[in-house]
């Protein structure tokens, strides 16, 4: 059976020049168009099996980031349509505006009622979430203070214990260190043989290879070709190489 | 929207409580605040209007008591005054979780509402503990109708919240222009002086806009209010209904406009 199944998906952004009254008057006159469009998606189509781990891969500017907000319900399509069957967890980054107040144990809270989890199941996970994120001295200490490692493990944490079917996961994981990240990792391919289902849209490409099955690679809005994981990558890889080598040689 | 609210009391009540806890914050008298602030802007409106420029004068029959008269009007619009500021910024100031991740947005507005309301009854007894300790009488069947009336003003004020929070998202000028309305909108309520005033006024515009008077929905509720001290400040039926219908209709609508502006929310937030 598919966890989601995405038909067709475009998305438009207006750039708007100047949206001031000054600016309207001046572009009524000169009888131009107020806006600029900009396609940030542009007939995307895929679907991703249940207890699958899916990759979506692609250059800055590609679309990553647009799809991920469009699968997890924050931006609305133009055209095309989402099915999703289960509940999603995007693994969000904390700390910002509302929570930065909070304490890691009320964003604690507010993230698992964000999802709708009730008080009964909240007390249950609460621990486990705390004990995941080895930030037992620190949960009592509000969030603007922690360290953007800090806040990854919390996320982290949180995302994969609220009981979804599918994990959605933002390039959020960058910012761990190297042993959290193994953790990660290896919860991640413990997740995936609970039979949930994973999306990954990332950068790292490395430790990919060993979570993920099949991955899409995203060009300019565009599927660029979907496949399985080693082939992809090779592909992705390929195209890049001559941008990594100037990296090395600076 | 109810079944939808029901999933989501936790939180909704998680938010609330934040608010309410957050608001007063690292200030020395906490809570009372709630209480205070009436009760000083009373005494300064009882000085400039009931001293300085002595408003009751020559016609004040009925309005013994002005300072009751003033806090039983200030403090319900206090509550309609705060919700629409605090409302109008409730999605605005929140992009950070709204662009994260998505759960009914309508909970932001809502939250604002309620934790308003929590800060209004406690408010509400300090009017019925003033009028005991000035020995005014108290309407007691008008008393019994006060949920009834706060029923109402939230339905209304939650329309309106609705409302001028989304657009807020799309036009900021809305917190600017709220402000001076609601500015405007304070001195078209009874709360300074009662309506008996304007049929007393000898002024043809005035006498004119006297009989448009209560098409303001918070003119209608203020006096409902004003009804549990004042005998003479009850409104007619007509008006009760037209203001009933007129929060159930503007509920809707303002409901149905959220939910198709909210659309695009996620992106121009």
């Amino acid at each position: 059976m598919e966890a989601i199944v995405v038909k067709n998906l475009t998305k438009h952004f207006r750039k708007a020049y100047d949206k001031t009254l000054k600016g309207f008057f001046i572009s009524l006159a000169k009888k131009e168009k107020r806006y600029k469009e900009f396609t940030a998606l542009d007939d995307v189509s895929f679907s991703v099996q249940q207890g699958e781990s899916y990759a979506i891969i692609g250059k800055n500017g590609a679309g990553k980031s647009t799809l991920f907000k469009v699968l997890s319900g924050i931006i609305a399509p133009d055209t095309g349509s989402i099915q999703i069957n289960g509940k999603v967890a995007p693994l969000i980054e904390l700390g910002a505006g509302l929570s930065r107040d909070l304490t890691g144990s009320e964003n604690i809270r507010l993230n698992c009622a964000i999802f709708g989890l009730n008080k009964g199941r909240i007390k249950e996970v609460y621990d486990d979430i705390v004990a995941f994120s080895e930030l037992e001295e620190f949960i009592h200490t509000p969030v603007k203070f922690y360290s953007s490692g800090m806040k990854a493990r919390l996320g982290f944490s949180i995302a994969i214990h609220i009981d979804a079917d599918i994990i959605l996961i933002d390039e959020v994981l960058a910012v761990g260190d190297k042993d959290f990240k193994k953790k990660c990792y290896a919860k991640m391919e413990e997740l995936r043989d609970a039979g949930k289902t994973l999306v990954v849209v990332s950068h790292s490409l490395k430790p990919l290879r060993k979570i993920c099955d099949r991955a899409l690679i995203l060009d300019q809005g565009r599927v660029a070709d979907v496949g399985e994981i080693g082939a992809m990558l090779d592909q992705y890889e390929n195209e890049k190489k001559p941008k990594k080598k100037k990296q090395k040689g600076a | 929207m109810l079944a939808e609210m029901m999933k989501y009391k936790e939180l909704l009540y998680f938010l609330v409580h934040k608010e309410v806890r957050i608001r007063y914050r690292n200030s020395l008298f906490g809570f009372f605040w709630t209480l205070l602030e009436p009760l000083g802007l009373m005494v300064i409106y009882t000085i400039v209007f009931g001293y300085i420029l002595n408003v009751t004068e020559g016609r004040g029959e009925g309005i013994q008591h002005y300072s009751l008269f003033i806090l039983s009007g200030l403090i319900p619009w206090t509550f309609f005054n705060n919700s629409m500021k605090k409302g109008t910024k409730s999605l605005s100031s929140n992009a950070s979780l709204i662009k994260k991740v998505y759960f009914p947005r309508e909970i932001f507005p809502v939250t604002m509402l309620l934790s308003n309301l929590v800060n209004f009854v406690p408010a509400f007894l300090l009017v019925f503990v003033v009028a005991l300790s000035l020995g005014h009488p108290i309407d007691w069947g008008q008393l019994a109708m006060l949920p009834a009336f706060v029923l109402l003003q939230s339905v209304f004020t939650l329309a309106c919240v609705f409302f001028v929070s989304v657009l807020n998202i799309y036009y900021r000028d809305v917190e600017f222009i709220i402000n001076l309305v609601l500015r405007g909108w304070m001195y078209l309520s009874p709360i300074i002086y009662p309506v008996s005033f304007l049929s007393q006024n000898e002024s043809d515009l005035v006498q004119q806009f006297a009989d448009f008077y209560f098409l303001n929905p918070m003119a209608v509720m203020i006096s409902l209010y004003h009804g549990i001290f004042y005998e003479n400040q009850m409104v007619s039926p007509g008006f009760i209904i037209y203001t009933i219908v007129l929060s159930l209709v503007l509920l809707f609508s303002s409901w149905a406009i959220f939910k198709r502006l909210n659309r695009r929310v996620g992106e121009v937030i």
